[in-house]
């Protein structure tokens, strides 16, 4: 079973390209996919972590990255994830890279993501989605039960350079990193925890207009997420639904 | 009307009156000020135990604030 999370991919850019994205086109001609309405804000530290862990973020009140001036780490989160819960169960689970916490989170995995887990410059969104695959392929070798990985590079690229041409150049690059992996499970959903939209079309405004460091931001997340699903039996409706079906899968509560 | 920078916490009245005693002659004006100083020192120790356990290190931990301020994130 493999888990592939896109921060912050929309069908806004997917749908459009499909002509120049071509796994897109092949997952959306071959497996099921919707729109995911958040009913939550659409927040990174808190979609990824409802996610997976099956409580929202009501319940599980992890909101930001940083929290009194600390950055929040998974010490402080006192609860279990899927793949805490799969693991006392002898099922063998791995987690690269997902952005619950800066840097993200691994989970059995040593990964040391590009850009202290924050990339932003051009060549370390390029070295994450490279190093996030090349350690995603790596891991499946090992052939564990449940996969899971996430690529943060869109969400971080959409903040400065959303609406410019560059922006489908990186789908591109997810594009071919996921063909590479897409094909080496029977049982997939590839999931992003919001969208994007151009700063002043966004119906839920997360991001200051400006940030401390004087940089204009010129997208802003959007409640609508991507969902791509194969052979799951089960109605993702929400980012808790992926935990729950994990569960229900793999028989865990 | 100015922002109030103290507030009241309650301590038994026992706790109190040993306090009162035993700050006598060491400078500190009241049982206000010595347990304000308690709890700073308190504090101070709590977040170096916490640094100790952390994953990031101080100076990377900077870094990745930087990033996140850059993003608007803070």
């Amino acid at each position: 079973m493999l888990v592939i999370g896109i921060d912050g991919a929309t069908w806004d850019i997917i749908k459009p390209n499909l002509d120049e994205l071509p796994t897109f086109r092949k997952l959306m001609e071959s497996c099921s996919q919707k729109t995911i309405h958040l009913k939550d804000k659409p927040w990174s530290a808190s979609v990824w972590c409802s996610m997976f862990s099956g409580l929202s973020p009501n319940e599980h009140q992890h909101y930001d990255f940083v929290k009194d001036g600390e950055l929040v780490e998974r010490k402080d989160l006192n609860l279990d994830f899927i793949w805490d819960k799969l693991d006392q169960k002898g099922i063998s689970v791995k987690a690269i890279n997902i952005p619950f916490i800066v840097p993200p989170y691994n989970y059995k995995v040593n990964f040391i993501p590009p850009g202290e887990g924050v990339p932003i410059s051009e060549q370390e969104l390029v070295d994450e989605i490279n190093s996030v695959t090349e350690k995603t392929l790596e891991i499946l070798k090992e052939n564990p039960e449940l996969v899971i990985t996430c690529y943060t590079a869109l969400d971080k690229l959409s903040h400065h350079h959303w609406g410019e041409p560059i922006m489908l150049d990186y789908y591109k690059r997810i594009d071919e990193s996921l063909s590479k992996l897409v094909e080496l499970d029977d049982q997939l959903i590839i999931i992003s925890d919001h969208g994007f939209c151009n700063y002043d079309k966004a119906p839920i405004q997360t991001l200051p207009r400006k940030t401390k460091t004087g940089k204009i931001i010129k997208g802003d997340h959007h409640p609508e997420a991507i969902l791509i699903t194969k052979n799951i039996d089960f109605d993702i409706k929400q980012p808790e639904d992926v935990f729950r079906f994990l569960a229900k899968k793999y028989e865990v509560k | 009307m100015p922002k109030r920078k103290h507030t009241t916490v309650s301590i038994p009245i026992i706790m109190y009156k040993k306090i009162e005693k035993m700050i006598q002659d060491t400078g500190f004006s009241s049982v206000s000020e010595w347990v304000s100083y308690v709890l700073r020192e308190v504090l101070v120790n709590m977040k170096k135990e916490k640094r100790k356990d952390a994953k990031v290190s101080e100076e990377d931990e900077k870094k990745i604030k930087d990033r996140l301020r850059a993003l608007g994130y803070l």
